[in-house]
């Protein structure tokens, strides 16, 4: 069959059954659940560390009442984690591509920040409106940006993750289907083009971690600002 | 909450914990359990598997059942970078939980040792309490015969002093009567000598002085004689 490039980000359906509620699911399945044992075996050792490390990386600078927030934080940051590394196997689905999907990740949470920030501590919260020690005549024009800039963050981070990982995507493509391609004409150039396309996977891991760290990171800034 | 064994299908106890195996099962080429290749080997020995994983393969690939695409070259990059970190670091990610378990386990016998120290610690104190009340006795004969001699010092001491005050009583009574005696003897010579004075008259006083002259005379010669 012929495939374009852009029917790796089609909803996978098997025989008509819409498949995207696994595809989202599986992931985090192959991480493995907590045992309630003193020692471990060295996966479990292993996962439980990386946890507890990142978990105190972000949590540190939250006060006492954002620490509510670590678990859904955590297990967002697990379930992009896992999600974007997956899909740089071949022939897998990667919903973190859907803009969808990373909408509805971004803006209710964006969104409960938000909320909790205005409800809380209104006049802090529109205080980060206005950056300290502006000029006077530039504040009206400085809370128009500001505001601006605010209501963008949710948009900014549904769009950077999906950007990112679609563009990934879609580099590994053209460049494997160039190789590909040029295997029966030139194969010394296939060969240097493989070699892209290697340096770029690599990339392409880096910013699969990267990219599900720093939306987790940004949510918890916008905690920071808030609660 | 326990995930792992969510049918019922023995009867598993949650308490205790079953004891995890020492190591992982055995897997050969990091894929395929050894358990296939031993339940392989009757029926086809050694290379038996091998021939079934190569002829799957060519028949998957002869009956374009697995197309050779695009996909293949960026499975084979990012297959080649998995294995190449797995191969690499695989050795030292496994010394670092195991080094992680260690430090627990370590972290407890610490503790443990400690208590043991500090309780064999203390039963030596106890056998030196123990000695030294045998002992005791020793100590308390001593401060017996001190305070004996305390009392006994104490006893002659006021009897020394009754002594002393009986004899300055009677001292007193002797020293009255002498002194009424020296008294009586003093005023009886006083009396007769003044009576005596009073009764030598002027002419007896003449008398005497003129006999003392003729008696000085004549031992005046008698002296003169001598010399």
């Amino acid at each position: 069959m012929n495939l374009s490039f852009f029917d790796q980000f089609a909803s996978p359906s098997l025989m008509g059954i819409p498949l995207i509620i696994i595809a989202t699911m599986f992931p985090t399945l192959l991480l493995i659940p907590q045992d309630n044992r003193w020692i471990n075996n060295r996966l479990s050792t292993i996962q439980s560390w990386l946890l507890h490390m990142i978990t105190k990386q972000l949590m540190i600078p939250l006060n006492k009442k954002g620490h509510k927030w670590s678990l859904i934080l955590m297990s967002l940051m697990t379930l992009l984690l896992t999600i974007n590394l997956l899909g740089l196997l071949p022939y897998t689905f990667t919903p973190t591509t859907q803009l969808s999907m990373n909408m509805a990740l971004a803006f209710p949470l964006w969104m409960a920040t938000l909320l909790t920030g205005l409800r809380n501590q209104p006049s802090i919260s529109l205080g980060h409106l206005l950056p300290e020690g502006t000029p006077t005549p530039l504040i009206p024009a400085l809370i128009l940006i500001e505001t601006t800039s605010l209501l963008i963050r949710p948009l900014a981070l549904g769009v950077r993750l999906t950007a990112n990982l679609t563009a990934g995507h879609l580099l590994i493509q053209l460049i494997s289907t160039a190789t590909v391609a040029l295997l029966p004409i030139m194969p010394t150039v296939s060969i240097l083009t493989s070699l892209i396309l290697l340096l770029l996977t690599i990339l392409e891991i880096a910013v699969a971690m990267i990219q599900a760290y720093v939306f987790v990171l940004l949510l918890s800034l916008y905690l920071q600002e808030n609660i | 909450i326990l995930h792992s064994r969510p049918l019922h299908t023995t009867h598993q106890r949650s308490a205790p914990l079953p004891p995890l195996p020492e190591k992982g099962g055995e897997v050969r080429h990091g894929l395929i359990p050894e358990e296939f290749f031993q339940f392989l080997y009757p029926k086809t020995g050694v290379t038996g598997p091998y021939m079934l994983g190569t002829g799957l393969l060519l028949y998957l690939l002869s009956k374009e059942i697995y197309v050779i695409n695009h996909e293949t070259v960026a499975a084979a990059c990012i297959l080649s970078i998995i294995i190449y970190g797995i191969k690499k670091y695989g050795a030292d990610v496994a010394a670092f939980a195991d080094k992680l378990n260690e430090e627990k386990i370590a972290k407890m016998a610490a503790v443990k040792n400690e208590a043991i120290k500090d309780l064999e610690t203390a039963i030596e104190e106890e056998k030196k309490e123990q000695w030294r009340v045998e002992g005791r006795r020793f100590l308390f004969d001593a401060k017996r015969n001190n305070i004996a001699m305390l009392l006994e010092a104490n006893y002659r001491e006021r009897l020394l002093m009754v002594y002393n005050e009986v004899k300055k009583r009677l001292d007193y009574q002797v020293a009255m009567q002498n002194l009424k005696r020296q008294k009586e003897q003093d005023h009886m010579i006083q009396w007769v000598e003044k009576n005596v004075i009073q009764s030598i008259t002027p002419q007896q006083q003449k008398e005497s002085i003129a006999k003392c002259i003729l008696d000085l005379k004549a031992l005046s010669k008698s002296a003169q004689a001598a010399v």
